[in-house]
């Protein structure tokens, strides 16, 4: 009897334990855009064959919950519903992380949305990536060349792209105003020199001594380890015009006579406390720091950063072109962002993906929905200018100026995801302990290269 | 003797012996049985989730393994890099300074918070009880949050009553790593306090109060009889303070990142950084069996000297 009641009572807590794991799996699903049941419904109800697959989207812009891809799943549906598109949304903070394992565990999604850096530089280096260049033979024609060249690896395109911006940085207009700091910037062009900059950051740290401005600091050079880092890497670029990669790209560039000239701009800014530098500030402390008038200035902002932050902000966030020698700076791709479908073996899933890419990324009503999403700018010249006609076109002009500043795309060098854990401790060794800035350069460009390839 | 003999059975009983015997076997076969069948589903989930991983990690400890899956046979290399490797140098002595300042400290502070407590009145008890166990009970994430809030430093209540305003103490390399010991701190002693006040309620009294009476001080009764009943719950107290701290993670990924200059880089951090932002996982499994494996040699002392003790 003790035996078939121990029997019976294992039995019980085996079938819990399952029942709590198959909970657990459904807690999971639970996020998943409804769009995939709606689908499945379509799918069983078409003729063709029914495919399956999963979007993982990095929260780009306005894409940051699954819902915010209803409205183009169901526009896909109408057009191919036999294809069940779930959606799963994913952040910086642990995207990589999910992705990791995934992708270890041969789990990996069909199709990612984010950007180069990842698409390209991480995943088709590694050969997980499918290849793509026929959806750019037949729609990728009217597409800037600086796009088109990050979307590909060894002649093989793997990325296609949906939007793209320019990073760039924003000032406090009501503090320079009050700082008198205007006079050092071109409202219209939104740039300024080098020179103008210094200027502006001592005005401003002036008019703090003397009570006339109630932000903390001017400035905060944020050197935590976490990612912004294209702020702090074009404030150093542009200052006197330098790149971050050489530009046969077989070298990282921070040690060069301009760079360190940069750097050593910026430690005696920080010195002066015309700056400051935190080591424990990553980027999104400083945006927060900007939006709550603890600075005046931000290094790491974009359409995208404006409208995240647009609720606290209790003044005018005026963005501006990182400062340059010559008034003409060189900025950063924010993006460009679109889709890689990972190969998983299964023809009929990669082909299904492929179509959803073709249909968001080319289908000008889809594309145009898709783009107004993320707050940039369509890849596709032949598109026009799709905020024509918003109500905040004028919001929206500044950042489509900053287009026109475009620069080179470093994130594809080899070795990039290394060098960006050594790119911090040597902003922070710089800035925060005052070391010299030569030697500590030339350090990070002898690590940084080891892993270039 | 007779009557004890009787009282057990006495001799009438001793020509059933074998049948007694085989009663009994069968019995406490059974009981083993049940015994087995209780422990299968943890054991099931135990060798799967943890036993067969962890042969696994040491697998690939010998590999090179990335995101494209294993590259190749890398025999030492991943554990010759390792000790070659000034970020890891780096991380285990953190990690030994986290471990060699919080435990003792943890581990004694308990004792003193539960020694105060354990005889006031059962409300001021629980009371007290509660607010030491409140921090584990929170999550890592709302304390870190909170902590971040104080450290901050342009805005931080730390920098406003010091009057350090602008005085970064997460991204200074001399303080940070003891901000860290700090928080880990508040986060560690709610259950050892909770521990140790059982166990002191479970001192026994009557050999408390033969020591008194024999004019036994305090501090004689304390560590001469206290100590000694109390010894089981603080091994095991030492033990998991120990293993928490060696596996400090989550506060460091929260409030600093292993930085300024991986100041605040620990082992257990450099595992996941190297599997999860460089994505190389061969790398990352030698570094989690080293962890381990230090560990196990940690435990395996503290147990040699309180079984010596």
């Amino acid at each position: 009897m003790k035996k078939i009641i121990a029997l019976l009572l294992a039995l019980v807590m085996v079938v819990g334990l399952c029942a709590c794991s198959v909970e657990k799996t459904t807690e999971t699903q639970a996020p998943e855009t409804q769009a995939a049941a709606s689908g499945e419904t379509q799918a069983a109800a078409s003729t063709g064959e029914a495919v399956e697959i999963s979007l993982w989207a990095f929260n780009i812009g306005g894409f940051t919950e699954a819902s915010n891809w209803d409205s183009l799943v169901a526009s896909f549906n109408e057009q191919h519903p036999e294809i069940t598109v779930t959606v799963t949304p994913i952040n910086y903070q642990d995207g990589d992380q999910k992705l990791t394992t995934a992708i270890t565990s041969n789990q990996a999604p069909d199709i990612i949305f984010e950007g180069p850096e990842r698409i390209v530089g991480n995943y088709a280096r590694e050969g997980l990536m499918v290849d793509l260049s026929d959806l750019w033979t037949a729609s990728g024609s009217d597409i800037a060349e600086g796009i088109s060249s990050v979307s590909q690896l060894d002649g093989t395109y793997y990325m296609y792209p949906l939007s793209v911006a320019a990073h760039c940085m924003a000032i406090n207009y009501e503090v320079f105003e009050a700082a008198d700091a205007l006079q050092y910037i071109d409202e219209e062009t939104r740039t300024w020199t080098t020179d103008d900059f210094v200027a502006a950051m001592e005005a401003v740290r002036d008019a703090i001594d003397a009570g006339t401005v109630t932000v903390a600091v001017p400035g905060i050079i944020y050197c935590g380890a976490q990612g912004g880092d294209q702020g702090t890497r074009a404030l150093v670029n542009n200052l006197y015009s330098d790149y971050y990669v050489t530009e046969d790209g077989t070298s990282y560039n921070a040690n060069s006579e301009n760079n360190v000239k940069a750097l050593t701009l910026l430690q005696e800014m920080v010195n002066n406390k015309s700056l400051s530098a935190n080591a424990s500030f990553a980027a999104s402390d400083e945006l927060q720091a900007f939006a709550n008038q603890t600075c005046a200035v931000s290094f790491c902002w974009n359409f995208s950063n404006y409208t995240q932050y647009a609720e606290q902000t209790q003044f005018t966030p005026f963005a501006m072109a990182f400062p340059s020698d010559d008034g003409k700076p060189e900025l950063e791709m924010a993006g460009p962002y679109g889709f890689g479908v990972f190969d998983n073996g299964d023809q009929a899933k990669i082909d299904a993906a492929k179509a959803f890419v073709d249909f968001v990324c080319n289908d000008q009503t889809a594309g145009t929905e898709a783009v107004k999403t993320t707050g940039f700018f369509p890849v596709h010249a032949d598109w026009g200018d799709v905020y024509a006609d918003a109500e905040d076109a004028d919001l929206r002009a500044p950042f489509a100026l900053m287009s026109d500043y475009l620069g080179r795309y470093y994130s594809l060098t080899g070795g990039w995801t290394e060098q960006r854990a050594l790119w911090w401790p040597m902003l922070a060794e710089i800035m925060t302990t005052g070391a010299d800035v030569q030697t500590a350069a030339d350090n990070y460009v002898q690590q940084a290269n080891a892993n270039i390839g | 003797m007779a009557q004890a003999r009787t009282a057990a059975g006495g001799s009438k009983p001793q020509k059933k012996q074998p049948q007694t015997t085989q009663t009994s076997r069968t019995l406490a076969r059974r009981e083993t049985l049940s015994a087995y069948l209780f422990l299968l589903p943890s054991l099931f989930f135990f060798i799967s989730f943890v036993v067969v991983p962890m042969f696994i990690c040491v697998f690939y400890s010998f590999t090179e393994y990335g995101l494209g899956g294993v590259k190749g046979f890398a025999g030492l290399d991943n554990y010759i890099k390792l000790f070659k490797d000034p970020v890891f140098h780096r991380g285990f002595l953190n990690t030994l300074l986290i471990v060699v300042v919080a435990v003792p400290t943890v581990t004694a502070f308990s004792l003193w918070v539960a020694s105060a407590i354990y005889k006031m009145h059962a409300v001021t008890r629980s009371f007290f009880r509660c607010v030491f166990y409140l921090p584990v009970v929170t999550g890592s994430v709302a304390i870190t949050v909170v902590w971040k809030w104080i450290l901050h430093p342009y805005n931080g209540i730390l920098n406003q009553v010091a009057g350090t305003t602008g005085f970064d103490w997460l991204g200074t390399q001399s303080t940070a790593i003891w901000f860290i010991i700090l928080i880990l701190f508040t986060t560690s002693i709610g259950q050892p306090i909770v521990l140790y006040v059982a166990a002191l309620g479970n001192v026994d009294n009557s050999l408390v109060e033969a020591a008194e009476v024999d004019g036994g001080t305090k501090l004689q009764v304390f560590w001469k009889i206290k100590w000694p009943q109390m010894m089981p719950t603080t091994l095991y107290i030492l033990v998991i303070t120990t293993i928490n701290s060696f596996q400090c993670f989550a506060l460091i990924q929260l409030l600093t990142k292993g930085g300024p200059l991986n100041s605040t880089m620990t082992i257990m951090y450099q595992v996941y950084d190297t599997a999860y932002r460089l994505n190389d996982l061969g790398y990352a499994n030698a570094i989690g069996v080293v962890l381990a494996l230090i560990i196990a040699i940690f435990s395996a002392l503290q147990f040699k000297i309180a079984k010596t003790d």
